[in-house]
């Protein structure tokens, strides 16, 4: 196991070189000048403009400017954003916004997909599987931002249940309502996949084995059935964890939630390369490490593709 | 749409984001005023011209010279006096006695000439750097730099045109004369740092020590909101009813609209997307300005097939500038360059802006017609550009008979390519003064290789007149000069005017915002009931 673990760490590097080069080549070809973009149209004294790009290294070629910046991230000297903000200082801040918002989206996402999708799985064509359908494409079809913004008409503005926006009640008040959003447009995928894996776990012969062998409904239900129907969902749910170092952006901008999502946006937003890379270097490890973590747990829930 | 009212708009119509709240009577009045940008990193004056931070600087610094909101008028605040020589080129500027920074050391003369020449210090990369290119000795600070090179702080660490006399006075020596120079020491970014924070200025990035009329009344770590208490040190003139402002940063201006509507902020601006509804949503709660500022159409003047200006007229008088204006919202059709809130501004000052669509095509046919499709620049990262870009090529189009192409980029892009002279046709874009003065738009945006010149204009002619202005004592017969370089810049035309905008500000009950229709509207200065 640990000489698993070891060759993904390796695997990793050069995936993480690709993955940086190409995030900051992208960043580099936006087309407009950074500086210039900060300023808006005031005109920028030629000695101020010269200073400024030396200490971002705007007119080193590329590659110099890439490696640059990795330089910085591996030696943790982070520096400050164009605006002047200390980006360890912004990292410090920001990512118990993300990490808050993100677990709490989730957790609410899991728990109505689990629930729902066990129970349409085993109450096939019931009202409840059927109306779940019928969500599934309302769901879908909803844009997030128009979703957002009604959300926080409704209970923010009108009813007053949550704050509007910002993080000064805390966690969780300050978070429930966004995360509430996140976790019911989001949900029903989930609960769409595990009610199908379910469906073809439940006409599987080892379960007929286990019927005809005279075992009870409900162990044939949560030991032959459920183990083997989550193999997909715990898939899809490590995809959905490994994101979430990127952020909500639109959430994040909606619910003025100071998270990396926001971070980011700026960043493109003032083609901030070193910035962007910095964070996209920390999604790339929160999605190598839990993904990882999720080949592992394979392992635990089905011996077949134990990795040992 | 690329306007470029940086500063100006800032300092014309502070009410950007500023409010006021509480009342109830007997308790502290406090308000909280939403800003719809993202957060401050740092609070210095000197080194900011973007418009929340100059906003917020406003309420913590004072200027040494202002304009007085009923009449229009420049008020001293922290200077006694201001006076040129015969010439206008040397300024002496007294200060009043008896004023101190927030941390109790009297403010002196020393503490503006060397908070000034730290700026002018090209290596210190400040942003208000570029003011001081207009006084003697500037270039030595500021040297030409390699390309990839970072500029060495000079020998030279004073600009041999600023001179301290006494204790509270000195002077400021120009290039050349300069009659509107009183008028642009109103200017927040001149702002004085009082000597400990001019030792170590990034130490105090998040504890500014101010000369105006709220100090911080609390820690402002990154993330926070910025709180604010009066300062009784100020005295004056034009203090503030407030006892406690709070600005809060909602980078997001329709979440920081529902904020308002939900009663958690004091004052909020409008947003674009809100223009439409802002009446209905807050009945009597809502207050609109004129902004100073010019929006219009760039004509490049590197391109020959726009060179006729009979060309030029013809394309602006087949724009229906009502319809336009209606549907930018919010918004008059233009009848000059200069923005009407202005000394100076006449609305007839345009012979060529009236809609006409018969005499428009009997002008382009004079000039020899266009050939080609005209080109139309937007910003992609404005909602509006290319429904603005589509609504003028339209008119292009049906009025003129012309072809048209409409290209989206960038507004950094856009700007670059028209830098190099590279453009292809035609660009939105704005301009709002610095300090409220016509010179202030006809010289940046039409003097040859003037700040906001975006044309690429030249005419000596029209610079001729400018240079007379500004060599003119005399603020009447200087308006008339400056009035002579306005209708030049209508006869060439190297921009078509389009709109002049209002800004629209939401209050809660408890205040009144002031408004002023010389320098828009403020919340800081908010009356409290």
């Amino acid at each position: 196991m640990i000489r698993f673990v070891l060759r993904r760490a390796l695997a990793a590097v050069p995936i993480g070189v690709l993955v940086t080069l190409g995030v900051f080549a992208l960043v580099f070809a936006m087309p407009g000048d950074p500086l210039r973009e900060l300023a808006g149209d005031k005109p920028i004294p030629a000695a101020v403009l010269a200073a400024k790009r030396a200490q971002y290294h705007l007119d080193d070629p590329f590659i110099v400017q890439y490696l640059l910046s990795m330089k910085d991230i591996l030696t943790g000297h982070f520096g400050t954003t164009f605006a002047g903000a200390d980006i360890a200082d912004q990292l410090r801040l920001r990512i118990p916004v993300t990490l808050k918002l993100t677990l709490l989206a989730n957790a609410v996402q899991w728990t109505l997909g689990l629930f729902f999708g066990i129970y349409a799985g085993f109450k096939r064509n019931g009202w409840v599987d059927r109306s779940l359908l019928l969500a599934t494409l309302v769901l879908l079809a909803v844009p997030g931002l128009v979703a957002y913004f009604a959300a926080q008409y409704l209970f923010g503005v009108e009813l007053k249940w949550f704050p509007v926006s910002g993080v000064l009640e805390g966690f969780p008040h300050a978070y429930l309502l966004p995360a509430l959003v996140i976790g019911v447009l989001g949900f029903a995928g989930l609960a769409r996949l595990l009610r199908t894996s379910i469906v073809e776990t439940v006409n599987a012969d080892f379960v007929k084995t286990a019927r005809a062998k005279g075992l009870g409904e409900q162990r044939v239900l949560w030991r032959h059935i459920l183990p083997n129907a989550l193999l997909p969902v715990v898939t899809f749910i490590g995809l959905d964890l490994a994101g979430m170092f990127g952020g909500a952006i639109i959430t994040e901008s909606i619910f003025n939630l100071p998270g990396l999502g926001q971070f980011m946006f700026q960043a493109i937003k003032l083609k901030e390369g070193g910035v962007v890379v910095l964070l996209s270097t920390l999604a790339f490890i929160s999605f190598i490490l839990i993904n990882l973590l999720i080949d592992l747990l394979y392992g635990v829930l089905d011996p077949r593709v134990r990795n040992v | 749409m690329g306007v470029a009212l940086g500063l100006a708009l800032v300092l014309a119509s502070c009410g950007d984001g500023k409010s006021s709240g509480s009342g109830g009577g007997s308790g502290s009045k406090s308000e909280v005023i939403a800003i719809a940008a993202d957060p401050l990193e740092y609070i210095n004056p000197l080194n900011e011209n973007g418009s929340p931070g100059i906003q917020v600087a406003m309420a913590m610094f004072a200027p040494l010279v202002t304009t007085d909101p009923e009449t229009g008028k420049l008020q001293n605040v922290m200077a006694d006096s201001v006076t040129p020589d015969k010439t206008s080129q040397t300024w002496t500027i007294k200060l009043k006695a008896g004023n101190t920074f927030q941390n109790g050391q009297p403010l002196t003369a020393k503490d503006y000439v060397d908070s000034w020449n730290m700026t002018a210090m090209g290596s210190n990369a400040w942003k208000n750097n570029g003011f001081f290119s207009k006084v003697d000795g500037y270039d030595a600070l500021n040297p030409p730099t390699p390309d990839g090179a970072t500029p060495k702080p000079t020998a030279v660490k004073a600009l041999s045109g600023l001179k301290q006399i006494d204790d509270l006075t000195f002077s400021v020596k120009l290039k050349v004369p300069f009659s509107q120079f009183g008028l642009t020491l109103q200017y927040l970014g001149l702002a004085p740092l009082p000597e400990e924070v001019r030792k170590n200025p990034d130490a105090y990035k998040r504890k500014p020590i101010g000369n105006g009329p709220f100090k911080l009344a609390a820690d402002w770590n990154a993330g926070d909101d910025i709180k604010l208490a009066k300062w009784d040190g100020y005295k004056g003139p034009l203090v503030p009813q407030a006892d406690e402002i709070t600005y809060r940063f909602i980078p997001n201006a329709d979440t920081a609209y529902n904020e308002f509507l939900a009663g958690n902020v004091d004052f909020v601006d409008v947003p674009p997307t809100k223009v439409k509804s802002f009446k209905t949503d807050a009945p009597d709660q809502w207050v609109t300005s004129i902004s100073s500022g010019a929006n219009y159409l760039v004509i490049p003047a590197w391109d020959a097939r726009f060179k006729n200006p009979k060309l030029r007229h013809a394309f602006s008088m087949a724009i229906d500038r009502k319809a336009f204006a209606d549907l930018v919202g919010l918004s008059e059709p233009a009848k000059g360059l200069v923005a009407p809130d202005m000394a100076g501004y006449r609305d007839n000052a345009c012979k060529y802006c009236d809609f006409d669509a018969a005499k428009a095509k009997q002008l382009l046919q004079e000039a020899g017609g266009f050939s080609g499709p005209v080109n139309i620049n937007y910003n992609t990262s404005s909602a509006t550009g290319q429904i603005f870009a589509e609504a003028i090529g339209n008119m292009l189009r049906q009025n003129l008979g012309l072809t048209v192409k409409y290209t989206g980029k960038q507004g950094s892009e856009i700007g670059e390519l028209a830098d190099s002279r590279k453009l292809d046709g035609l660009r939105f874009s704005g301009w709002g003064h610095d300090y409220p003065s016509i010179e202030d738009y006809l010289t940046p945006m039409f003097k040859s290789n003037g700040d906001a010149n975006f044309a690429g204009y030249a005419n000596p002619a029209l610079d001729a007149v400018l240079a007379k202005g500004d060599a003119e004592p005399d603020p009447e017969k200087a308006i008339k000069l400056y009035q002579q370089a306005e209708d030049i810049a209508l006869e060439d035309m190297p921009l078509i005017p389009l709109y002049t905008k209002s800004n629209a500000y939401l209050h809660s009950a408890k205040i009144e915002p002031r408004v002023s229709k010389f320098v828009g509207v403020s919340a800081l200065w908010a009356t409290f009931k």
